[in-house]
């Protein structure tokens, strides 16, 4: 203490150093690796050095969960700090200087790779991450040297059933939290935790307790490692034999932006695509899910009769069946056309064209599927993914929409003698519903999978679900979006709108549609909501990568890994 | 350059002579040769218009080998372009996995050790002479002589044995890995080696003697398919043929690769660009090659023959068996491939038939972005009708011959 001061008198703080005045105003400026950075203040550091391609590694940040900074694979150079820096917890500031690609940095990240591989099991061959894996990513990235464990791995539970949809190997967690986070911050059912301390942490559930809730799918996309695996994808498929398109998952109204995975003829899985304004970066399980009705039970053969009269026919003898008895009835009040909101916009712009013009009805009746449960975070109660198209699509053509129970009565008092479905979906049981569909005398129904209903009509038609073709879905919210598709349909199984226009040609009239694409350019202008939609600007790229992206498998020229006869068939867990 | 040389053609009768006097009405004949001909090596169709004799127009018709090679390597990673390249010389598959090789590690900026750069070079050397035994053995059998060719074929099978004691194929080869070499030498295999070409100078002796003092030999070869310097240049000719014009040109003088400036050998230069000096500058550089593995055999280093490292080379499979960073390293470079670098290169060797140019393309993956291929044949047969036309039909056979084309590489 210097004699001029008094003791007990504080010292003042000394001055801050005062701020630099910022370069651009409004705006924070840094440097990363020599670039100029001009970013939005709260910017994160991670996202602000990818702008100017900068890739920094990192495990357990997200950008819609809060910072855990724990895997310390994102430490760079600052000029703020001695001390190297997590990019994911440190503030912009102005004048920053920022190195991630300096011998420090590097050494750091060889380290820590180093570290989280010491305990990890030998498993790539039996892990279902492999080939999206960021363990394998950031190894060859930042490391490929040798193991210099001595003795033996640490061992730990490696198949700890945490809920119906998800296992956790704990001998591959890095423990990243981020499973715990998302449980706690997105779901809002902390279901998952962190438990004991130092090197024995462990993820698991609460004693006694499970990984029940509806989102529990996402930590699994979450998990940046091998660690939590989703049960029903768990040893079908190698990733990297998968292609993917972007498309929608169609479980609900929502509409939630997916990523399709498929091989050969098989849609494999549903994960989230990216989309700020509908899903973010979720999907809830029950919509993860509903992939699996593209594959099964669907109706593959056209087919005319009814019960033990029921046989398979060639597309041409169904078409003439089903046109030659329209058409006899076409005009007439006792011919009744149903859809369903499950089917795409284009689906519903042929269809209900070639019902006004050809059948000439004047209103619809609307099936669909039932409603359902729902939550508040994703899932809706309506699980027809296209409601809201349908609505337009009818009130542009001027076609009233009335309810399935009116078509029941309206069958029961004999007034329907015919019916043309679009959609084998019915918001009624469907023993109820095919109970009053044997009402009618002619009953033709375009289908995508195999019901009660499907078994009673007189002419049966396959129907292409939404992977199967291009097309647009509009959600409750009215957004409109493009799917793309990932695989044609099997012999003989075409999209509803193709049935349409078919049946329509069959009716003598001029129509040439020949795409999905066509239909909507044709007809989509008559709808004032769906006018300004540009259908080929607003097609998500197939191609994600620079260079020759290879087609999708079933496509020719085949990609690696495709396999003539399909996907291996994998046993299941 | 190729021109036709028309003939007149006397059409009217000379007046007062009677019909049976009459010059006979002649007409040039078109004729297929090809592609189904023992003479016209993997299968290439020539359309010859014949005059008498004589062939005033050639057309040769490539593609009936053509397997989309350098398409088809842009859907596999860097080593699994390997198989594809065993099948574009394949009398010297060795020496196209080699150039390969040798362009993408240009790419990618690796020295690979100085083992793997002698073995490299023995295996080029000891198929240089595969390629010119098979050669020179063609040429000897199609002007009917059929102890050269079985002398040669003999000496063939002692290379052959040796390249599957190297690298398990007799033919294709796929030897050599991005960053070195996938094994090393076989035990006892210099030794072998080394007896083999003892053998197999022998039988170059031998054939040297049956032929090229043979006047049937001499008199269907010298004169024949000449090409001056200056047209070879323009066709774009390299190798032998070039050589043989008088153009001393070898990359492994001009651009001296692996450890070629470390070899005492002779580049050997012909005067007239005949059929004789193709066959010539063969004979002398069998001998030249033989020199060129003796040597490099006595200087062979120790040491490893691949990079010591992870994301180029596969990992040692104990590793990979044993520690999660060995099967980590493995998958991806399986799975991905090597990572080579964005960029462009040109690189070239010598092979057997002339200058072996690699233009690759990387766009950073794992895989090839372009991969294209300038094959030294190409070029050569390219120039085939300049040095038939006006001469006769019989003659064509030997210069197809000296000119060793070799439908694998010309339509890849």
């Amino acid at each position: 203490m210097s004699p001029e001061e008094k003791p007990g008198a504080a010292k003042p703080p000394p001055p801050a150093p005062a701020r630099p005045a910022p370069k651009h105003p409004g705006f924070v400026t840094v440097t990363v690796d020599g670039k100029e950075v001009v970013a939005k203040p709260g910017t994160n550091m991670i996202t602000a050095a990818k702008t100017v391609g900068a890739d920094i590694p990192y495990y357990c940040w997200h950008h819609r969960l809060s910072i855990a900074a724990n895997c310390r694979m994102c430490l760079v150079e600052a000029s703020t700090s001695p001390k190297l820096v997590p990019a994911c917890q440190t503030a912009l500031q102005e004048g920053m200087v920022i190195r991630t690609d300096t011998a420090r940095v590097a050494e750091s990240r060889r380290a820590i790779m180093e570290f989280l591989l010491l305990n990890h099991p030998v498993d790539c061959a039996i892990c279902d991450q492999a080939g999206e894996c960021k363990l394998e990513d950031y190894y060859q990235r930042m490391d490929a040297k040798p193991s210099r464990l001595e003795g033996d791995k640490v061992l730990r539970d490696k198949r700890r059933v945490l809920g119906p949809l998800v296992v956790l190997d704990q001998e591959r967690c890095v423990l990243c939290t981020r499973c715990v986070r998302f449980m706690e911050e997105v779901a809002k059912e902390p279901q998952l935790g962190v438990f004991a301390r130092g090197s024995d942490e462990y993820i698991d559930v609460f004693p006694g307790r499970q990984l029940t809730s509806n989102y529990s799918g996402n930590v699994v996309d979450l998990c940046p490692v091998g660690a939590l695996l989703n049960r029903d994808f768990r040893f079908r498929a190698r990733t990297w034999f998968l292609s993917t398109v972007a498309s929608v998952c169609t479980g609900c109204s929502r509409g939630c932006s997916a990523y399709v995975d498929f091989l050969g003829q098989d849609t494999y899985r549903y994960r989230p695509r990216e989309n700020d304004a509908i899903n973010q970066s979720w999907l809830c399980d029950a919509g993860r899910l509903s992939y699996r009705t593209l594959n099964v039970d669907r109706v593959s053969t056209a087919a005319v009769g009814r019960g033990d009269d029921r046989r398979e026919v060639s597309t041409a003898e169904a078409l003439a069946r089903a046109t030659v008895q329209l058409k006899a009835m076409a005009g007439t009040a006792e011919l009744a056309v149903l859809v369903s909101p499950a089917c795409s916009n284009e689906d519903l712009l042929a269809g209900l064209t070639f019902a006004k013009d050809a059948l000439g009805v004047r209103s619809l009746y609307v099936g669909g599927r039932p409603d359902g449960a729902a939550d508040k975070l994703l899932m809706r109660a309506d699980k027809n993914p296209n409601r809201r198209g349908l609505e337009w699509i009818a009130a542009a053509l001027g076609l009233g929409l009335r309810p399935f129970a009116d078509l029941v009565s309206a069958i029961d008092a004999g007034r329907v003698k015919a019916l043309y479905a679009l959609g084998g979906e019915v918001p009624v049981p469907a023993s109820e519903a095919a109970a009053a569909l044997g009402k009618v005398e002619f009953v033709v129904l375009q289908a995508t999978n195999l019901s009660p209903v499907t078994a009673g009509v007189d002419v049966l038609l396959p129907a292409a679900v939404h992977v199967e073709d291009e097309g647009t879905f509009t959600q409750a919210e009215g957004i409109t979006q493009r799917v793309r598709r990932a695989y044609p349909p099997r012999a003989g199984v075409q999209s509803h709108w193709k049935w349409a226009v078919d049946i329509m040609r069959e009716f003598g009239f001029p129509v040439t549609l020949a795409s999905a694409r066509e239909v909507f350019q044709e007809i989509a202008p008559k709808v004032p909501e769906l006018a300004a939609f540009d259908w080929d600007k607003e097609a998500p790229p197939l191609k994600t990568t620079r260079g020759i992206a290879p087609l999708p498998t079933g496509a020719d020229g085949r990609p690696p890994g495709y396999r003539e006869f399909g996907a291996p068939r994998v046993r299941g867990i | 350059m190729a021109q036709s040389t028309d003939i007149e053609i006397a059409t009217a009768l000379p007046e007062g002579e009677g019909e049976l006097e009459a010059h006979l009405h002649t007409k040039r004949m078109l004729i297929n040769m090809g592609p189904s001909h023992p003479a016209m090596h993997g299968t290439v169709r020539t359309h010859i218009e014949l005059e008498g004799e004589t062939i005033v127009r050639m057309d040769p018709e490539i593609g009936f080998l053509h397997r989309g090679f350098q398409k088809s390597c842009e859907n596999v990673t860097w080593n699994q372009c390997l198989p594809y390249t065993d099948r574009l010389n394949y009398a010297s598959a060795l020496m196209n996995n080699f150039g390969f090789l040798n362009a993408v590690e240009k790419l990618a900026g690796i020295t690979i050790p100085e083992r793997a750069q002698y073995i490299r070079l023995i295996g080029s050397e000891l198929h240089r002479i595969h390629d010119h035994l098979t050669c020179v053995g063609a040429i000897g059998l199609e002007l009917g002589g059929f102890a050269p060719f079985l002398y040669a074929i003999e000496g063939r099978e002692l290379i052959m044995d040796r390249v599957t004691e190297l690298t398990g194929a007799r033919l294709t080869t796929s030897f050599g890995r991005v960053g070195g070499l996938n094994r090393d030498l076989p035990e006892g295999w210099s030794e072998r080696v080394l007896k083999s070409l003892d053998k197999c100078h022998e039988l170059i002796g031998e054939i040297d003697t049956l032929l090229t003092a043979n006047r049937i030999f001499v008199d269907r070869m010298k004169g024949v398919g000449v090409i001056t310097a200056d047209d070879a240049l323009d066709f774009g000719f390299t190798g032998p043929c070039l050589r043989a014009s008088g153009v001393s040109y070898d990359v492994r003088k001009a651009n001296p690769y692996w450890v070629y400036d470390r070899m005492d050998f002779g580049i050997p230069i012909g005067v007239n660009g005949d059929n004789f000096d193709r066959y010539l500058m063969r004979l002398e550089e069998l001998k030249q090659s033989e020199a060129i593995v003796r040597q490099a055999l006595k200087q062979l280093p120790p040491g490893p023959v691949i990079v010591d490292d992870w994301r180029i080379a596969l990992p040692p499979k104990p590793e990979v068996y044993g520690t999660i960073e060995g099967v980590i390293a493995h998958f991806k470079l399986v799975m991905e491939g090597v990572p080579v670098p964005a960029g462009e290169v040109y690189d070239s060797t010598e092979a057997a038939n002339g200058e072996l140019g690699w233009y690759l393309v990387s766009d950073g993956s794992g895989r090839p972005y372009k991969v294209h291929v300038r094959a030294p044949g190409f070029a050569i047969m390219s120039g085939l009708p300049h040095m038939v036309v006006g001469r006769m039909l019989a003659d064509l056979i030997p210069t197809f011959d000296t000119i060793n084309m070799i439908g694998g590489e010309v339509e890849q």
